[in-house]
């Protein structure tokens, strides 16, 4: 009897493992990959929406060029909320459900927090398109790469440029409590003390709606230049109401996150929004490559934009390179794709994406800190400026760094 | 930003004695068989603000309570803690800064009228009723959807005002259809259990409108434009404009004081809608009807009001009230399907603290609100959290009033309601 | 065999059923719907505690899901701070105990791997791998976290007696919200949105019957959960059937009366409302645990809903309708996540289900008051009553008695 009691779980677990090890490794067409984008509040749906698109535009070319393996793929696009919790259930689902053999996107850091061990754990590769912490990389963990800038360098496009505007002393801060926005303000708050100015950081959940208390003691503290953070539509509604109290773009320096980058819901949301500076991933358009003009044209006549954003240029290429990284690993295993991301060379429409630190070289070999593990080296980021009412982004004044430069920036004393 | 241990100190005091108060003097009013409905309050307040040196003559007294038992102590404790948070944060804008605080009362007032008009339309509900609504803050965010597709999608270059009429219609008509539809079964006593079946239908209801908007309109955050624009005033004189400054979207009293030009007229029309609500509810028959109801449910029908038709009237213009909150203010706010949480949630708080049912205190609960909103953003030093805590700002007023005294500030006893008891 | 066996039987089978299923079941999203089934069981236990508060005892609060949150940041914070080391780090505050040193990892909120990182981390980069720390066991941080919701529905118990339906409503709502807030902008200590991330159930795997578990294996977190809501369900129904429920019941449908009667109402208000707020923390610190994450937005209103749209739903009155209720309304909301199209038309079922879900909710409320699963379970607990009633009717020796009764 007591045999029985042991024998009778074994039958039925090992019956268990055999039908799941049969479901584990019966790849089939058509090859999915997973596709993460913010697409309903507290995220950022503007930019969710880019990244849909531009991610359903990289599975329709990849496909016209004969897919991958043979099969066609399919991106499964998933909406994260912008929400850590969110983003780590759909992570899960994404692995489990539809049974995908990589991810790409992402846009908010906290997204890319959360999931990353979710993946990392379960052994599926992830290219994170536009999450910025530093952590997402920094972790070291094998099947995590990513093509946005880090966090700690974009943020010193920010704080550079604002310690080189005249007559700047005193730089208000204000940001969203999560991955994304703590990090970047300390990164300010440090570059920034570097140069002996001093700052103030006031931080909002993602979400807030009626900024007009912080307004009033942004306004309180006379900063020279006001430093926002907030991504979605929060970013919207503070920089709209900074300006209805007097003290936005057009009062004060003032740079907004980019999600302003979105021309059409940035003049419908901040009619006072101009002569706002933002920093832009990518380079301008009159240096795009054959590719990337190709992808903006096919995106503007899909979405009746005016421009690509930096961010759909990135979801675009996060899924190009996991594409061809399937192609060269020849199977769809997790590690043999890991393997040929960590040597692969991918024409994408940001420019040639590599990876040069990883299992075959760590970045401590050239004193590089851990975050640049599974990290591109080269998105060039730059400031750009409103400078007409009612602009699209596309045609927006690039005021910083020199190389890029189209014209001076318009500073408002 | 130096906290300074002097404030909690006093805090801890205030609240001590203020529990203290509030425990001993009911069982003191009971043992001497008085009236004790308002013995909690006067205990923590008393106690708060005298500490034993005012209780214990309280207790030997025991005084009849007055209004003026009750308000000279709150004023008093309020008193201490501001002094005590001035000592402990003398560098604080809220002390130091003259225009600054001007500014967050400004603000504080402005945007409490439009909060008041808000929750009139749920103290309306609930006086006729007995139900609180859940689903006040989805007709706040129809409200401004409907201003804003039918100004900029429907039909482009539509006055918003127009926009803000067709808002008020359809809301009207939709809250119409839900009351017929929904709640008729609470007026001849078919559930045993009204008041739940009132929060969880319009709970329903909420939940239903929220994602409907979402999957019918999308999640991208919109915006109305500006309803009116100011004209461009300086005055005394161009040159030095100290008494008033104007541009589009912004107006500057006295140098100090900056109105944005949204809530302004926001706020402009709150008061003129809520000078036609008083005029409709005291001198039209309807209006007197409606009223006659609330106080009286029995009588007034036996006077010939047919009830039925005052609680769909009721329902329907509580949420058209909160959709013209709404509609108001979708040029100040960039708007989504889910905005409408946090101004029910508030409406909530301030319908509680003027009393159920009670439509002045609903007025008055909204400015005392808006001003709470302002103060606790202003002025908590660590500007980390300031913000993080509005929505707590509220809701430690509400359950304050709940603990001390229930029925509000003009709050009756028991409200008629479809049910009576509340 | 009569109803009422019928009905246990059914019960045995469901019950049976769930029991082995991990091992019936074999599709290709094996691990998805197991993950559905643990949340429903999640669900499940949050629905039926919150029926049993409100339905049975007719306290209608709207604090269920901070009781839940309360348990889950228990735990998460015991373990996020809490760690076990045998040799001191000397930056952290540290005791020691026996052989080892307890250690408090110092509270910086939200940072990046470039930016200041905690004691601890600094601690073990020294250490260069040198030095193991051990965590602390997970269930120690569960039964703290159900503790803390246990001592918070005592005080929230005792506060809320005076108050009757809507004020009590509106009350929890304010105290979950001002837990919501705070757990918000205490980013220090709380990490605020970005949210604190737990050790799985079982971080370092287990062995069952000589078969190993990985950490993400589903299989232990579903016996875990479901044992969970056997248990709570257990609890439910000997409070439903003993005096005490009786009692419960008595206060809702006429406090007054049983006030009378000699029922100590404030006792048995401040019991269930204790009994219940700990089984929420329970479920919440368990579900924390497997999700591996919990963020304040776990505690707005908006999850609250949910569980008194499954509650609802399957029966707010009776407890087990509403376990039901929700096991089955968690499966249908995911099933239904597949967008179809009509006549060209896309329908993007992510949102619409839900819009489908809260006019159910509404439909059900208004036609079909005592949920749609109560009655099915009504109909074989109380038919036998039903009829033996009819039988007493029809039987001629109690006529007679009766009307002996009467006349005599």
């Amino acid at each position: 009897m007591g045999k029985i009691k042991i024998i009778i779980p074994r039958i039925l677990i090992t019956i268990l493992v055999i039908f799941a090890s049969i479901q584990a490794y019966a790849a089939s067409c058509p090859i999915k990959i997973g596709g993460l984008a913010p697409l309903s509040a507290p995220g950022s749906v503007t930019g969710g929406e880019a990244m849909r698109e531009a991610m359903l535009l990289a599975e329709r070319d990849i496909n016209a060029k004969g897919g991958v393996l043979g099969c066609d793929i399919e991106v499964v696009i998933t909406d994260t909320e912008g929400l850590p919790e969110k983003a780590a259930a759909m992570m899960q689902k994404l692995i489990t459900q539809d049974g995908v053999v990589a991810v790409g996107g992402g846009y908010h850091s906290s997204v890319g927090v959360a999931s990353k061990d979710v993946a990392n754990s379960r052994g599926i590769p992830v290219v994170f398109a536009e999450t910025w912490n530093d952590t997402i990389t920094g972790d070291m963990q094998k099947y995590i790469f990513r093509i946005a800038p880090l966090s700690s360098w974009a943020s010193g496009v920010i704080w550079k440029f604002a310690a080189q505007a005249p007559g700047v002393k005193y730089v208000a801060i204000v940001t969203e409590n999560t991955d994304y926005g703590i990090p970047a303000a300390k990164e300010c708050v440090e570059g920034l003390g570097s140069k002996g100015i001093s700052s103030i950081t006031f931080g909002v959940d993602i979400g807030t709606q009626d900024f007009a208390g912080i307004v009033e003691r942004v306004k309180a503290e006379r900063p020279d230049y006001t430093i926002v953070l907030l991504t979605g539509e929060a970013g919207f509604n503070y920089a709209q109401q900074a300006a209805d109290a007097g003290f936005g773009p057009q009062d004060t320096m003032f740079h907004a996150n980019q999600a302003g980058l979105e021309s059409k819901a940035w003049w419908e949301n901040v009619p006072d929004g101009n002569l706002a500076f933002m920093a832009r991933i990518g380079v301008p358009e009159t240096m795009y490559s054959d590719s990337a003009l190709k992808l903006a044209a096919d995106y503007k006549a899909n979405t009746g934009k005016d421009g690509i954003e930096s961010y759909a240029l990135e979801a675009y290429d996060s899924i190009g390179v996991i594409a061809q990284a399937i192609n060269e690993a020849g199977s769809t295993d997790g590690d043999a794709i890991v393997t040929a991301l960590e040597n692969i060379s991918h024409d994408g429409v940001l420019g040639r994406i590599y990876f040069p630190y990883g299992s075959k070289k760590s970045p401590s070999e050239d004193g590089k800190g851990s975050e640049w593990w599974h990290q591109w080296p080269d998105p060039a980021i730059t400031m750009v400026q409103y400078q007409k009412e009612g602009e699209p982004s596309n045609t927006m004044t690039i005021v910083y760094p020199e190389v890029y430069k189209t014209g001076d920036p318009i500073y408002v004393d | 930003m130096e906290y300074s241990a002097i404030f909690w100190w006093t805090t801890l005091w205030l609240l001590f004695w203020g529990v203290v108060g509030s425990i001993f003097t009911r069982r003191v009013y009971l043992r001497k068989d008085l009236d004790t409905s308002n013995s909690i309050l006067v205990g923590s307040m008393v106690g708060a603000a005298f500490g034993p040196v005012g209780l214990v003559p309280l207790w030997l007294k025991t005084p009849e309570i007055s209004r003026k038992l009750i308000l000279i102590p709150a004023f008093v404790s309020v008193g201490i803690m501001m002094i005590a948070f001035a000592l402990a944060d003398p560098q604080n804008n809220c002390v130091s800064n003259g225009s600054f605080v001007a500014s967050q009362i400004t603000n504080g007032l402005i945007i409490g009228i439009i909060y008041g008009l808000m929750a009139l339309g749920l103290t309306l509900i609930f006086s006729i009723l007995g139900i609180v609504s859940f689903s006040h803050g989805e007709f706040y965010m129809i409200g401004g959807m409907l201003v804003y597709y039918s100004t900029v999608v429907w039909f482009p270059g539509l006055h918003p005002v127009i926009g803000v009429l067709i808002a008020c219609l359809l809301t009207f008509m939709l809250g119409a259809v839900f009351e017929r539809l929904f709640l008729t079964p609470l007026y001849d006593g078919r559930i045993d259990r009204p008041v739940e079946y009132g929060i969880l239908i319009t709970f329903g209801l909420a939940f239903t409108l929220q994602y409907f908007v979402q999957a019918v309109g999308g999640a991208n955050p919109v915006k109305a434009k500006r309803f009116f624009d100011f004209p461009r005033i300086r005055l005394p004189d161009k040159a030095d404009p100290w008494l008033i400054k104007t541009s589009r979207g912004n107006m500057e009293l006295f140098d100090t004081i900056s109105i944005s030009n949204p809530r302004f007229v926001a706020s402009v029309i709150s008061i003129m809608v809520l000078l036609g609500l008083l005029y409709f509810l005291y001198r039209t028959w309807t209006g007197k009807a409606l009223r006659a109801v609330s106080q009286d449910r029995d009588a007034a029908t036996i006077a010939g009001i047919n009830p039925h038709h005052m609680n769909m009237l009721a329902f329907a213009m509580g949420g058209m009230i909160a959709a013209l909150s709404g509609a108001t203010l979708v040029q100040a706010f960039s708007w989504l399907p889910q905005v409408g949480m946090i101004p029910a949630m508030r409406s909530f708080v301030i319908v509680v603290l003027g009393g159920l049912g009670s439509l002045p205190g609903a007025f008055i609960g909204g400015i005392i609100i808006g001003l709470v909103e302002a103060a606790g953003t202003g002025c908590v030093p660590d500007p980390q959290k300031a913000s993080s805590y509005i929505p707590a700002y509220g809701m430690i007023v509400l359950t304050l009033t709940l603990l001390l005294r229930p029925t509000g500030l003009l709050g009756r006893r028991f409200a008629s309601g479809t049910h009576g008891k509340l | 065999m009569n109803r009422q066996q019928t009905l246990w039987l059914i019960s045995i089978l469901i019950i049976v059923f769930f029991m082995t299923f991990p091992f019936l079941y074999g599709r290709r999203d094996y691990d998805y719907i197991m993950h559905v089934l643990i949340t429903g069981f999640f669900y499940a236990i949050l629905a039926s505690s919150w029926s049993m508060l409100s339905g049975y005892a007719g306290q209608f609060s709207f604090g269920h899901m901070a009781f839940m949150g309360l348990g889950a940041y228990g735990t998460a914070l015991f373990s996020h701070y809490f760690y076990l080391s045998p040799v001191p780090t000397n930056l952290c505050t540290e005791f020691e105990i026996g052989d080892q040193y307890f250690i408090i990892k110092d509270a910086i909120g939200v940072t990046s791997s470039t930016l200041d990182q905690d004691c601890l981390t600094k601690a073990l980069a020294i250490w260069d791998g040198s030095v193991q720390i051990t965590p602390m066991p997970i269930w120690i941080g569960i039964l703290l976290g159900s503790m803390l919701g246990g001592i918070f529905g005592l005080l929230i118990g005792m506060l809320v007696l005076r108050l009757r339906a809507a004020y009590l409503a509106l009350f929890t709502l304010g105290f979950s919200e001002i837990l919501r807030a705070t757990i918000s902008a205490e980013i220090k200590i709380t990490r605020g949105q970005a949210g604190i991330e737990l050790p799985y159930l079982f971080e370092n795997g287990i062995t069952v019957f000589g078969h190993e578990f990985s950490k993400t294996d589903k299989i232990p977190p579903y016996y875990v959960m479901f044992f969970l809501l056997l248990a709570c369900m257990a609890v439910l129904a000997w409070l439903a059937k003993s005096r005490f429920g009786l009692f419960v019941r008595a206060l809702r449908e006429d406090e007054d009366a049983a006030a009378a009667l000699g029922v100590n109402t404030v006792r048995f208000k401040i019991m269930v409302f204790v009994i219940t707020s700990t089984m929420a923390a329970l479920a919440g610190a368990v579900q924390a645990h497997y999700v591996g994450i919990i963020t304040p937005n776990n505690l707005m209103i908006l999850q609250m809903s949910l569980v008194v749209a499954m509650a609802v739903i399957g029966g707010l009155e009776n407890f087990a309708a509403a376990a039901i209720g929700a096991i089955i309304i968690q499966f249908l909301l995911e099933l239904l996540r597949e967008s179809f199209v009509i006549g060209g038309v896309e329908v993007d079922m992510t949102l619409w289900r839900l819009v489908f879900f809260g006019a159910l909710l509404m439909i059900t409320l208004r036609f079909y008051r005592n949920g749609l699963i109560t009655p099915i379970i009504e109909f074989f607990t109380r038919a036998h009553v039903a009829s033996e009633t009819v039988e007493k009717r029809m039987d001629p020796k109690t006529e007679d008695v009766e009307e002996e009764g009467i006349t005599g």
